[in-house]
């Protein structure tokens, strides 16, 4: 009896200060209850019996109005504690909990490529009537607890997003669903190969066209590390999860500007409010499908209710979305039908036949390009609407008969072009006009034998000047130290130059329209979907008036710019990220505006060019709805690539985060500019992450080169003549001019 | 090895009396010097951090054709005889505008010693140099006291008379570059040190070499 | 305001820009670095700057800009036939008169295929080739097999084609092809270089003229439109980089034996240069080259739009109205618009005039540039000599190893072919340069490789 009450004791004990860590101290005096619990502990077998009991009772009672209170007043900041909190259930009390048997896979503990990254083969039961049913599914998610120390806090390395990729491939394979656990702060930020930005990006490049139900849980979502495995069919979250684009702390530095210092408490507890990181914001903003409901202040490692909850929630979630791909009717049926924790009404055979695979991919295609559109600015009226969707249709089917019936004829400069590129020889002249020779070639007209002497000489064609090059003064080479550059002569530099140091072929920034005007042939720029406006879908305070100073100082309505242009007669979708706009950030409109951009170079079998001026990330002002233009985007992008486009990224200046880790990392083809800087997280997120400074090179091209992440380093002053040779060279035979 | 104990006693001794070396710190081209960013007798640091990415103590702005410079000192050490007079005034190329008064680290002794002992590659002429690309390379990757070379390498390349000259190694056996006395693209004058070799098989004496002056000069 | 001179370079000629102004009344500026400290140039100008390098347009400009300059003599070499300079000069918010051709001038011209597109245009031969820079294998050959067929149409026999870096020059980037066999791999290894050295992979594929005379004509025009010609020189006695060592004014020795007639041609060539000149509305001191083979056939090679370092013999031996001229004078004076006073009417020619290049070079070691210290230096002064050097007689001279090791210029003027060999002869025979090199060997010059070659003069050479 003794030892009951001494561990009763105990419990209360671990739950009073529990409230303490989430509340505060101060919260109805809970801090003097924390000590009056521990004093009591300490002369515990000095008290008798009866005495005990009955201060365990009036704790109890206590406590229970604490808590009932503590829940009322939760804020979002509070929650984030709560995720954080060395009590909450981890991935492994699901296994153990949830589910019926397990085996972990590619590691147990510390013996793992990643312990931050628990993959296991589970077996989960239903009762249905007196029958018990067995299903298999493979799990993966992350682990922050049963041995701290070496799960890094749950940040999944490049190698544990691969690990985790290697097994939804088994998966796969055997045909069972995987449930995904997100239990992450956020990728860890190195580059070591596979590279942070380049694994979540294959991640989520291959998740688009998994052929087995997927659904995901979020306890802490933070950001890319938990798209990494957190693109599925159905989106659970836990009632006292967060969901978020960055931590409330990194948003409060950003916003408050600081380098070092710790960022205020207030500013903190306000951000985690701004963000709308809590569960039922989330559902609101259209980021999650379904809660699933905690106890008090959020379920614990031995809240064994809330793991019953956990695994009626998700076999019934598996079940809905296995039901989507079959009949609405039985959806229906499924839907109303009297279910409970202990007993099913039905046993649903969660394997998918192949026609089902196809809506099942169909299903998630739509659900994501759904996601976040109730956001998206666009001024239109009914009518214009009706008739941009008639254009629309028109124009797929116009394209469509065009290059379908074109295509036969097309062969045969195709095989003219083949035997010339089996030569290594391309006939490509790459500086002033070096373009048209070889187009005439695909086009079918024949070399000149004879050599042109040229008539008259060609005056030159008003050339576009960068506003940089109108000033009478000279800059200095970054790089004129370890090199020797000479000052440069600034109408030189960004004139003739093209921003690039001739002496060590430093590239300086330039402005956006210089690549408007400069890459694409002459007058050939046309801009689409302009109208598309960043909006403040979480009303965070601030924000709007930050859009319209970037409104103004651009003339742009967001920081992704989609155009259609030509190289060399060559007809291209291109979408770019502008650094004048918000840093090149992206949200609700760039998502829209690339996937838009995207799905017109798929219906008109042209290649798609997305130019990254600079990207500094997802906005954060936008949260999670920035967040889920990740999976978004790189659907499209997947959907284009397979349907036989070139997709082709060229990084200039920086390009880092959310956008590199998804819809750019995933292009088959990335080529960087000489000075680029590319990457996961700055420098200084690493540092703070891993503890260890990075050294200044370490985002360079030459190393994201030597990493594997891009195929190849290309120069400015040569930036045309490459995309036109890769138009050529690269890409399925689907595009229109093949 | 040309180098014995006695001797290297006697070198000790005269860094001992005079424990510092004066770098002057020159105008690197004509202009107009606009701003002094120290004051005489301030301490002054040169390029720090694991990678020197931490950039040397402003100095003084050094202004051209509208570009204002900022120079930076290069070595740690106490900035004097800073010619404040030339303030606001056009100076040419090369001209001394202070002299940073760098006191020698045990590291920096050990270097100035090793002149003696090693075997020392000269400029042959008075030229710019630069490591040859490949050797440069894995210099970088791999550091001072790890890279071998033999007879026949190239070693540097010189640009002299307008024409780039390779220049290799001579010497017969295997030498590990120890120590580079230059900066690249540098005038260095004939004669002034390039490189300093030292025989594999000489390297435990002169690691001997280096305790010994490691034992002296923490003293 | 009176008009000041920055002067843009160092020796020899910084001294000849200096003689011009102060013949002229102008003010100038001459500028130096460390290594030139004990120049003459240095030593004789009255006000001078010490700069980083003659290459730092940023130097002088600021120094042009702290003394009030006006005007800019870049001289030969450095950034003299540097368009972007040129340009810079005269664009700035402080323009400087540049003493050259016009930024544009400079441009089309030192472009060589551009160049030799417009003399196509205007009927002026120029060496068979390709007239468009060649990126691959397949148009190398299929341009050189055209070039072939286009060459034995005009006579050739035996041709040999150069394959040559469009951006090289001065004898870097080209390669001789006996056999068409060769072009492709040739290509390759010219298109590699050319990539890595000057950055630009494009090619030009030219057949080479087996013997011949390399002849040039001193052209002069104003800004009003005004052209004359100071004859033509003869610079085919060259070292086996294509440098010039000797030279010599006329161009051809009307009494030598020839299998055309020398007048005709060399009238021919002077008429060709100064159509390209107008069609350029050239402005300026400017050289265009040409070879002729012993047939009597010419094509144009260049233009050098700057002033020659030989300029000089022509000067010799042309009279404006019976005086002598100085071209860096006439230079000077069209930069400053003003009018020539004088037409191709008013100059006469007399005489000939021959000039010798002596330099630190071990001619027998590949040319190799020499540098050392000059301990004796000295020469009989002759009324038919004339020396232009920056190297003083009174005290031991270091050569500096930034640049090449020119040490003066010998020009020396006679009145007929005969009398020229003789005095030429007995320079070489009296001047004395004495030194050692940084290992103390003796310092060697090209003294012997002149007297050698002197026998050359006028004939058809192969290089």
């Amino acid at each position: 009896m003794l030892v009951e009450l001494h561990k009763k004791l105990k419990e209360l004990i671990e739950l009073a200060e529990y409230i303490r860590d989430i509340k505060g101290e101060e919260f109805l005096s809970i801090g003097n209850i924390c000590n009056e619990l521990t004093d009591f502990y300490h002369h515990f077998y000095d008290y008798s019996q009866e005495k005990i009991i009955s201060f365990i009772q009036s704790y109890e009672e206590k406590l229970g109005k604490i808590l009932i209170k503590a829940e009322e007043t939760l804020t979002p900041y509070e929650i984030v504690k709560i995720v954080r909190h060395p009590q909450r259930f981890t991935l492994l009390d699901i296994l153990e909990n949830v589910y019926d048997s397990y085996m972990e896979l590619g590691g147990e503990g510390e013996l793992n490529i990643d312990p931050a990254v628990i993959c296991a083969k589970a077996i989960i039961t239903r009762r249905v009537g007196d029958e018990v049913y067995f299903h298999q599914v493979m799990v993966i998610g992350h682990e922050k607890g049963h041995g701290e120390e070496f799960r890094r806090g749950g940040s999944a390395a490049p190698w544990g997003n691969e690990k985790a990729l290697r097994y939804m491939k088994m998966a796969e394979t055997e045909g069972i669903p995987i449930h995904f656990y997100i239990f992450t702060p956020g990728a860890y930020p190195i580059e070591d190969y596979p590279g942070a930005a380049q694994q979540i990006a294959r991640n989520l490049f291959y998740m688009s066209k998994l052929s087995v139900p997927t659904i995901s849980f979020i306890s802490e979502g933070g950001s890319g590390g938990a798209e990494a495995i957190g693109l599925t069919d159905l989106r659970l979250m836990a009632e006292k999860g967060y969901y978020s684009v960055i931590s409330p702390e990194g948003a409060a530095a950003i916003e408050a500007k600081l380098k070092d210092e710790r960022p205020p408490r207030e500013l903190v507890e306000k951000m985690a409010k701004a963000l709308k990181l809590t569960a039922k914001d989330n559902l609101q903003l259209g980021t999650i499908d379904r809660i699933i409901p905690e106890p008090p202040l959020g379920a614990r490692r031995k809240d064994y209710e809330f793991f019953k909850r956990l695994k009626y929630e998700i076999i019934k979630a598996t079940d809905e979305v296995v039901l989507q791909t079959r009949s609405l009717k039985m959806l229906r049926k499924y839907a109303l039908s009297k279910q409970n924790f202990e007993n099913f009404s039905y046993y649903v055979n969660w394997e998918l036949s192949e026609d089902e695979k196809e809506i099942l991919i169909e299903n998630r295609y739509e659900k994501y390009r759904k996601m976040t559109q109730w956001a998206v600015l666009e001024p239109k009226s009914f009518f214009k609407c009706l008739a941009q969707r008639g254009t629309r249709l028109g124009q797929s089917i116009a394209y469509e008969v065009k290059y379908r019936v074109l295509k036969s004829g097309q062969k045969t400069f195709k095989r003219f072009f083949e035997e010339l590129a089996s030569e290594s020889s391309l006939l490509l002249k790459p500086v002033s006009d070096p373009i048209k020779s070889v187009y005439n070639l695909i086009v079918g007209k024949k070399i000149r034998t004879k050599v042109r002497m040229p008539g008259e000489i060609e005056e030159e064609t008003e050339v576009y000047v960068s506003p940089l090059a109108l000033q009478d003064r000279t800059v200095t080479c970054p790089q004129a130290e370890k090199f020797g550059c000479p000052d440069l002569w600034v109408p030189d530099l960004y004139g003739e130059f093209c921003g690039v140091c001739p002496n060590c072929g430093y590239h300086f920034p330039l402005e956006y329209n210089w690549y408007l005007n400069n890459i694409f042939d002459k007058g050939s720029v046309k801009t689409f979907n302009d109208e598309i406006a960043s909006g403040n879908p979480l009303n965070f305070e601030g924000y709007a008036e930050k859009l319209k100073a970037a409104r103004k100082e651009t003339g742009l309505n967001s920081a992704l710019l989609s155009f259609e242009a030509k190289i060399g007669g060559i007809s291209v979708v291109a979408v770019m990220l502008v650094a004048d706009f918000r840093q090149g950030t992206v949200g609700v409109a760039e998502g829209e505006k690339f996937i838009r951009a995207v799905e017109f170079a798929k219906v008109s079998r042209r290649p798609f060019i997305a130019l990254v001026h600079t990207t500094g990330g997802i906005r954060i002002h936008e949260g999670t709805m920035g967040v889920v233009q990740m999976p978004r985007c790189t659907m499209a992008v997947r959907d284009y690539v397979d349907s036989g486009g070139l997709y082709i990224v060229i990084y200039d200046n920086n390009s880092y985060a959310g956008p590199v880790a998804s819809f750019l990392g995933s292009a088959p083809y990335q080529f960087a500019l000489k000075s680029t800087r590319l990457g996961f997280a700055g420098p200084r997120v690493i540092l703070e992450t891993t503890g260890q400074p990075v050294p200044p090179d370490y985002h360079s091209v030459e190393n994201a080169l030597k990493r594997g992440h891009i195929q190849g380093i290309w120069d400015r002053r040569e930036l045309r003549k490459k995309l036109f040779f890769a138009l050529l060279t690269m890409g399925a035979p689907n595009l229109y001019y093949r | 090895m040309k180098i014995d104990f006695s001797h290297l006693t006697q070198i000790l001794q005269r860094f001992k009396a005079k424990p510092y070396k004066i770098y002057p710190v020159l105008t690197p081209h004509t202009g107009k010097i606009i701003e002094f960013k120290i004051k005489e007798g301030e301490e002054v640091r040169g390029p720090s951090g694991k990678w020197l990415e931490k950039p040397g103590t402003p100095l003084f702005i050094l202004e051209r054709e509208k570009n204002p410079k900022l120079i930076r000192a290069q070595y740690n050490g106490i900035a004097q005889n800073i010619r404040t007079d030339l303030l606001n005034r056009f100076v040419e190329a090369g001209e001394k505008v202070l002299e940073i008064k760098h006191p020698l680290s045990q590291e920096e002794i050990i270097s100035e010693v090793l002149l003696n002992a090693l075997l020392v590659i000269r400029a042959p002429e008075t030229a710019r140099y630069i490591l040859s690309p490949e050797l440069g390379k894995r210099l970088e990757k791999e550091g001072l006291g790890k890279v071998s070379v033999k007879e026949g390498d190239e070693l540097l390349i010189m640009t002299f008379m307008k024409r780039e000259t390779p220049i290799f190694l001579k010497e017969r056996g295997t030498y590990i570059i120890y120590q580079i006395y230059f900066k690249p693209f540098e005038l260095v004058q004939a004669g002034e040190p390039l490189l300093g070799l030292c025989p594999v098989e000489d390297l435990p004496h002169l690691e001997k070499i280096i305790q010994r002056i490691k034992a002296e000069w923490s003293l | 305001m009176k008009d000041k001179v920055l002067i843009a370079n160092r020796g020899e000629i910084a001294l000849r820009i200096m003689e011009a102004c102060e013949l002229l009344g102008l003010d100038y500026v001459a500028v130096y670095t460390k290594e030139d400290e004990e120049s003459l140039h240095v030593r004789l100008a009255k006000k001078k700057y010490r700069i980083s390098d003659y290459r730092d347009m940023n130097d002088l400009l600021a120094v042009a800009d702290e003394e009030k300059c006006t005007a800019i003599h870049p001289g030969y070499g450095f950034l003299s036939e540097n368009y972007r300079f040129a340009r810079r000069v005269v664009k700035r918010e402080r323009p400087l008169i540049w003493i050259g051709p016009t930024w544009e001038v400079i441009r089309d011209l030192g472009n060589k295929l551009y160049m030799k597109k417009v003399a196509h245009k205007l009927g002026i031969p120029v060496i068979p080739g390709s007239v468009e820079p060649i990126y691959n294998e397949i148009e190398a050959e299929l341009k050189a097999q055209e070039i072939l067929e286009q060459a034995y149409e005009e006579g050739f026999e035996e041709v040999s084609f150069l394959v040559k870096a469009v951006a090289g020059g001065g004898g870097m980037g080209i390669e001789e092809v006996k056999n068409l066999e060769e072009i492709r791999p040739v290509f390759r290894k010219v298109r590699a270089y050319a990539k890595r050295l000057f950055g630009d992979e494009g090619v030009i594929i030219e057949i080479k003229i087996p013997l011949f005379q390399h002849i040039e004509v001193q052209i002069l025009g104003s800004k009003h439109g005004e052209y004359v010609h100071f004859g033509t020189r003869n610079c085919t006695i060259q070292s086996p980089f294509r440098q010039k060592r000797i030279e010599l004014a006329p161009g051809f020795y009307q009494m030598g034996q020839y299998n055309f007639d020398p007048a005709k041609k060399e009238a021919e060539i002077i008429e060709h240069s100064l159509n390209l000149a107008r069609h350029f509305n050239y402005d300026s001191v400017g050289t265009f080259e040409w070879l002729v083979t012993p047939e009597g056939k010419y094509y144009l090679m260049e233009v050098n739009t700057r002033i020659q370092v030989e300029n000089e013999i022509s000067a010799k031996i042309s009279f404006v109205k019976n005086k002598p001229v100085n071209l860096l004078k006439e230079q000077i004076r069209v930069a400053f618009e003003e009018k020539l006073g004088y037409s191709q009417r008013d100059v006469a020619f007399k005489g000939m005039s021959l000039e010798f290049r002596l330099i630190a070079e071990d001619t027998k070691r590949g040319f190799t540039p020499l540098s050392g210290v000059i301990t004796r230096f000295d020469y009989k002064e002759h009324p038919w000599l004339t020396m232009r050097t920056h190297v003083p007689k009174d005290k031991p001279y270091t050569i500096p190893t930034q640049f090449d090791p020119n040490l003066a210029l010998a020009i020396i003027y006679g009145e007929k072919f005969d009398d020229l060999m003789e005095k030429s002869k007995q320079f070489l025979n009296e001047i004395v340069i004495e030194g050692h090199t940084f290992k103390n060997e003796p310092l060697v010059t090209n003294i012997e490789f002149l007297k050698e070659k002197l026998g050359d003069v006028y004939k058809f050479l192969s290089i």
